[in-house]
């Protein structure tokens, strides 16, 4: 049995509400006269917990265990307490109560470029970074040339980073994170910054340093689907407590079930609310999964879309349509009703998009209104966002599922002839194709 | 299940102590402290036209000014001693000074980008800050010290081995006092902001108090305590004793000044250890 690296007992974090001005000096003598003279009368968590118009628990009795190799993904909504959590970890701030034993080096990147100074080269950043991070001296210089070519910036490397684009910037942060050798990795959001390529590179690198290098391996992202493909344990926040805590799969399946059912309907109340122009207003857009007993939507989940709207245009010829992105801003589909000579009035239009089409993944729609099939009158952009879950059976393949679509189109192999006769397989080789055994 | 006995390396409670991390913590942040001097001594210089030379040129500036409004409007008497070497000495000592106390009152405010995103002993910033200016005043004081000997080879002013090694205590003690009044200011300014306000008002005020372009000897009685209360004025007097062998130096003043420095560093330190953690949730 692998040993623990991390135990966090009763972790709790009280921050106090409002700002912080004219009476904190009071309040704060009066809290120091009481916790330091009164010793029966202790402030404890208790009693503050009793004000809490002044105060909020970022963080509520979260307890954790973590084993040496083990990667986990820290889930839930902004605000949760995940980057709460993630700083206590990292020893940035204290916890108000609660403690957390851990054995070996702890590495945190919270950001990308820490410490790097806008006026200074890549090299001298390379250094400041590097030490901030917590690598020693013989190790950066033992991995300079590494981490200058993983950036990809030799030729840059004297010119001061502010010189740099936002790509180059980043491509020489991450060389340093990449390069750190530490025994428990903490990795908030970074990966939000970089463009899809980037984001590929990280999760390479981080999936390699948890399975090849036995690291452990701590991890923020709303990416859900990062958190499945890389993690193995998982543990869900909520308002500051431990929704779930277990197997990654089942802990991302439970949020999703959660975090769906709030954003599947848009509903606007009033017409001057309403999002549009003087051509149409959008009154309601909504998602209806066909759930077939499962919490969240899957790949097997038929999905409709219905939305109502409001045309203001007499006599024109209206058409809508629909659009379907990935988060990354791809476009998958974009379907066109058929156009239709309309008065003033309201409208509803539906589609409905069969299971076992998309891939898992992160998806949005966006409805675009058109008169005569091709002059814009509204696009109604990033409307619903939606999450499909991974759902598999009968594979052995447990890497992300390559595509935006899924279709279950059957694909099937057959036997043509049996037997490994020598002769027959020369010859097969040179016209079709033949089984290698 | 869980191993109760399991060995630990570390452990993050919810104290914070006094005595803050360990001294091999520190050591074990040595690049860091060194990168980090490196890193603000050289970040001053960018896009300087005269880049390093400005640490000379300061004073120097300075140093005019006082002869103009000090000696050509004022009249002030330099006790017979050149003007330029008498203010310079003064200039240099209190540069070290007033950097120091301000660049370490700022800590939080200037680090917090990265005390918010990454863990290191807190107390290595100021330390840094501590080496940068040590740096800055040792370019400094060789610029004083050349001065310093060109008086004395041209005109009467008596060069003494023994009494230029005082220098060093001084230097220590005016160290001392700068860092260990920053880092209190540096907690108490982060928290209750309308300090930073009043920070260059107890700087300008402080010089005032300080025998910088006056010596001890000029003080009227009336006012007197005013300079004595100040643990810096008799380190100044000292300071310029040690070059023109002229001052009131005497023991129980020199006494009171290393008794506050050390009660200002320890103090320093230990409120540093004990709220900067908690500063984070505030700053």
């Amino acid at each position: 049995m692998s040993e623990f690296v991390i135990r966090a007992e009763n972790i709790s974090k009280l921050y106090r509400l409002g700002t912080i001005g004219s009476g904190s000096l009071r309040r704060d003598m009066q809290e120091w006269v009481l916790k330091n003279f009164n010793k029966e009368q202790e402030i404890s968590i208790e009693n503050s917990n009793n004000n809490s118009k002044d105060s909020i628990w970022a963080l509520k009795n979260v307890d954790l265990a973590i084993k040496e190799g083990e990667s986990w993904g820290i889930i839930g909504h902004n605000g949760a307490g995940k980057s709460t959590f993630l700083k206590i970890l990292s020893r940035i701030i204290k916890p108000t109560s609660g403690s957390i034993k851990g054995k070996g080096k702890v590495s945190s990147l919270l950001e990308v470029g820490t410490g790097f100074h806008q006026d200074l080269s890549g090299r001298e950043n390379i250094f400041i970074s590097g030490y901030m991070l917590g690598m020693k001296k013989a190790e950066i210089n033992s991995k300079f040339d590494e981490i200058i070519s993983f950036s990809g910036i030799e030729k840059f490397i004297d010119t001061p980073v502010k010189r740099y684009s936002s790509g180059m910037y980043v491509r020489l942060a991450f060389a340093v994170a990449a390069h750190l050798e530490p025994d428990i990795l903490i990795v908030d959001e970074i990966l939000a910054v970089g463009d899809a390529e980037f984001q590929k590179k990280c999760l390479g690198k981080m999936k390699d340093a948890s399975n090849t290098k036995g690291r452990t391996i701590i991890f923020v992202s709303h990416n859900l689907q990062a958190i499945n493909n890389l993690c193995s344990k998982a543990i869900w926040l909520d308002k500051g407590v431990v929704r779930a805590n277990g197997d990654a799969k089942t802990v991302v399946n439970n949020y999703l079930g959660s975090l769906q059912q709030k954003s599947w309907k848009n509903n606007f109340l009033s017409v001057n609310e309403a999002p549009g122009n003087e051509h149409i207003k959008v009154l309601s857009v909504e998602l209806i999964p066909q759930l077939d007993g499962q919490d969240a939507i899957d790949i097997r989940t038929p999905l409709t879309v219905k939305f109502r709207f409001y045309n203001n245009n007499d006599n024109i010829n209206l058409s809508a349509d629909l659009l379907l992105f990935t988060t990354a801003g791809d476009c998958i589909f974009d379907i066109p009703s058929l156009s239709k000579q309309t008065s003033k009035g309201i409208y509803e239009g539906e589609c409905t998009i069969p299971g076992n089409f998309l891939n898992d993944g992160s998806y949005y729609f966006n409805i675009f209104f058109a008169k005569d099939t091709s002059v814009e009158l509204f696009n109604l952009e990033e409307c619903i966002y939606f999450e499909v879950a991974d759902f598999r059976e009968n594979t052995n393949w447990y890497d992300k599922w390559w595509g935006y679509v899924r279709p279950n189109f059957p694909l099937t192999i057959q036997q043509l002839e049996a037997g490994l006769e020598k002769e027959r397989i020369e010859i097969g080789s040179a016209g079709t194709i033949s089984t290698k055994e | 299940m869980l191993q109760r006995d399991q060995n630990w390396d570390w452990e993050i409670t919810s104290e914070t102590s006094w005595l803050g991390g360990s001294l091999k913590e520190i050591f074990h942040y040595k690049d860091l402290l060194f990168r980090l001097v490196r890193k603000d001594f050289l970040a001053s210089f960018q896009q300087t036209l005269l880049g390093p030379l400005w640490v000379i040129l300061q004073p120097l500036l300075t140093v005019l000014t006082y002869i103009f409004v000090f000696r050509n409007l004022m009249n002030l008497s330099t006790e017979g001693f050149p003007s330029f070497l008498y203010y310079l000495i003064g200039i240099t000592l209190w540069n070290l000074f007033s950097e120091l106390f301000l660049n370490i009152s700022y800590t939080f405010m200037q680090n917090m980008p990265v005390y918010s995103k990454v863990y290191f002993p807190r107390i290595i910033a100021p330390l840094a800050s501590v080496l940068l200016y040590l740096l800055r005043f040792g370019i400094q004081l060789v610029f004083l010290l050349v001065v310093y000997f060109y008086f004395v080879a041209t005109t009467d002013l008596q060069f003494d081995f023994f009494k230029i090694l005082l220098i060093f205590p001084a230097i220590l003690l005016t160290t001392g006092l700068g860092f260990g009044l920053g880092l209190i200011f540096s907690i108490f300014s982060t928290k209750y902001k309308d300090l930073l306000g009043l920070l260059q008002l107890i700087t300008r005020l402080l010089m005032f108090v300080c025998p910088i372009f006056y010596s001890l000897s000029m003080v009227p009685e009336k006012v007197k305590w005013m300079v004595n209360i100040n643990p810096l004025a008799s380190v100044f007097e000292l300071f310029r004793y040690s070059f023109l062998g002229k001052g009131q130096i005497e023991a129980f003043p020199i006494i009171y000044s290393f008794v506050i420095t050390v009660l200002l560093v320890m103090g320093g330190m230990m409120l540093f250890n004990k709220m900067g953690d908690k500063l984070m949730d505030v700053a």
